[in-house]
């Protein structure tokens, strides 16, 4: 999963790159082409993403031994 | 001075000693006195030894480690304090000595003073420079909160988090946040969240309260934890118009938790609506870019007219001279011809046969040096031809379909040339014209 979808922030910047290289005009044609489509496919995917993701809320707790446990956080809790 | 029959009842020393403390007791007890500090000592027995004094009176005092250590300010030399205070003598040296078991500052309340003096510490250390502080990451993995388990905080953190960027996870690290040893519980907490990998920013923070609610933010503990975090720490005490210690430390100051959680993650609408701006950034750059070339190969048509016609002036001319070269021939020809009949004419008048024969080799030698003049002609002409086409050439659309461009043209390679997509209909056969070679293809969909 973390291989085939890059962090966020990463596939956002390439984005900004591909919008500015594209936008200086000096991509030849076949690259600007390729350029596009790259870059409208990163619109989708990061768009998506933000339209599926749920918000994992965990807590952090410290067993005796001192060692930390990331549990789901129950809405009981609350 | 001893008179007889009342004999004085003679006190040792330490009698007397117990006298005068019981006297003391009973007498004074534990009292509440105002006065200055002066000539404090702070030896390692962890005990406090001064004199409390006003302008006509000193006493000595001591405060035990005990009492000492639960002093949340600093007394100091020149410090007007309240103290609560049993006197007493101490036997071994005679002295009358205060021994203290509270103290407060005057004026201020020890609270107030005891955070103008971590300030002023923490301050001189260089801890609250703006050198240090951190910006907060733009795409937080994982937001860690340091706040109680149940409260207004984490529920509103939790809420505008959700609402804001659910693409971050949120780790709670829950601590007492009031009460004893809820500073050192903060500063763990800060701690722990500093080895989870994702963790990229820290919220540490409570509802409002009182300067005595908050106070576990105004602890060094806490202050040293945020000092030493790696991750960015942003304070959201709820307090609008106090900051606390924490707050000078933090990397960013909130003055609510729900700011605090605004402040570290993205706005997902922010997000979106900058996606769909960057793709119509895409889109736009891409038909500029097209249209740029599109009107290329219109200048380059253009000066491509020219030569055409001078290609098609060179053909004629040719044509022309090759007509004149063999129109020449003919005329050759024809001379030749009638020069022959006339010598023959002349020898069947009865010429010598020898000369019939010189005549005749005569003739022929005239007619090969006319052929071989009129193929190099002809050659000549057609160099100066393939000459000029190679000039041509350099000019034409075909070197530029060289360099990958093709022409589409409208049904077969003869058809008219396509300059724009919306001449074109779906499912239409199309010529596309490249350098060396041609392919037919199908219209699947026209666009923009």
């Amino acid at each position: 999963m973390a291989e085939e979808a890059p962090r966020f922030e990463e596939a956002l910047a390439e984005l900004e790159g591909l919008v500015q290289r594209l936008e200086k005009g000096e991509l030849p044609l076949e690259e600007s082409l390729a350029a596009f489509e790259r870059g409208v496919n990163l619109v989708r995917l990061l768009t998506q993403r933000l339209a599926e993701v749920e918000q994992r809320v965990e807590v952090l707790l410290k067993t005796e031994a001192g060692r930390l446990i990331r549990r789901p956080l129950e809405d009981e809790e609350q | 001075m001893l008179r007889a029959g009342r004999a004085p009842r003679i006190l040792s020393v330490t009698e007397l000693a117990q006298l005068l403390r019981g006297a003391l007791d009973a007498g004074v007890g534990t009292v509440w006195v105002a006065g200055e500090i002066s000539n404090l000592k702070r030896p390692a027995s962890g005990h406090l030894y001064f004199t409390l004094k006003d302008d006509r009176t000193q006493l000595g005092a001591v405060m035990f480690r005990s009492a000492a250590q639960v002093l949340v300010f600093q007394p100091v030399d020149g410090m007007d304090v309240v103290v609560r205070a049993r006197a007493d003598l101490y036997p071994a040296r005679g002295a009358l000595q205060l021994y203290v078991e509270a103290m407060e500052p005057r004026g201020l309340g020890a609270l107030t003073l005891a955070f103008e003096q971590l300030k002023a510490r923490l301050g001189a250390e260089g801890l609250f420079a703006d050198a240090r502080k951190r910006p907060l990451p733009r795409w937080p993995r994982a937001v860690g909160i340091v706040t109680a388990l149940h409260g207004a905080a984490i529920h509103d953190m939790r809420t505008v988090l959700a609402r804001r960027w659910p693409a971050a996870a949120v780790v709670l690290r829950p601590v007492r946040v009031q009460g004893r040893g809820a500073a050192r519980e903060i500063a763990a907490g800060i701690e722990d969240l500093n080895r989870l990998a994702d963790v990229d920013v820290v919220i540490i923070g409570r509802g409002g309260g009182s300067l005595e609610d908050l106070w576990a933010f105004n602890e060094e503990v806490v202050a040293r934890a945020i000092a030493a975090s790696t991750v960015p720490v942003v304070s959201a005490v709820g307090h609008e118009v106090d900051f606390t210690i924490a707050d000078f430390v933090a990397d960013a100051r909130a003055p609510t938790p729900t700011a605090a959680a605004a402040l570290v993650v993205p706005d997902q609408a922010e997000v979106v609506g900058a996606l769909a701006r960057a793709e119509a950034g895409l889109r736009g750059a891409l038909a500029r870019r097209v249209g740029q070339a599109r009107e290329r190969l219109v200048t380059l048509d253009s000066r491509l007219g020219d030569p055409a016609r001078r290609l098609r002036d060179l053909t004629l001319r040719v044509d022309d001279l090759g007509a004149r070269a063999d129109r020449a021939l003919m005329r050759r020809l024809a001379w030749d011809r009638r020069e022959l009949a006339a010598l023959g004419a002349r020898l069947e008048r009865g010429g010598p046969p020898a000369r019939l024969r010189g005549a005749r080799e005569q003739l022929d030698a005239a007619m090969g040096r006319l052929r071989f003049a009129a193929a190099m002609r002809v050659r000549h002409a057609r160099a100066a031809l393939e000459r000029t086409a190679a000039q041509l050439d350099a000019l034409s659309p075909l070197a530029c379909l060289e360099r990958g461009y093709a022409i589409v043209r409208r049904g077969d390679a003869a058809g008219p040339v396509v300059s724009d997509a919306a001449a074109l209909r779906a499912g239409e056969t199309v010529a596309l014209v490249f350098a060396r070679s041609r392919a037919r293809a199908r219209v699947e969909d026209t666009e923009g």
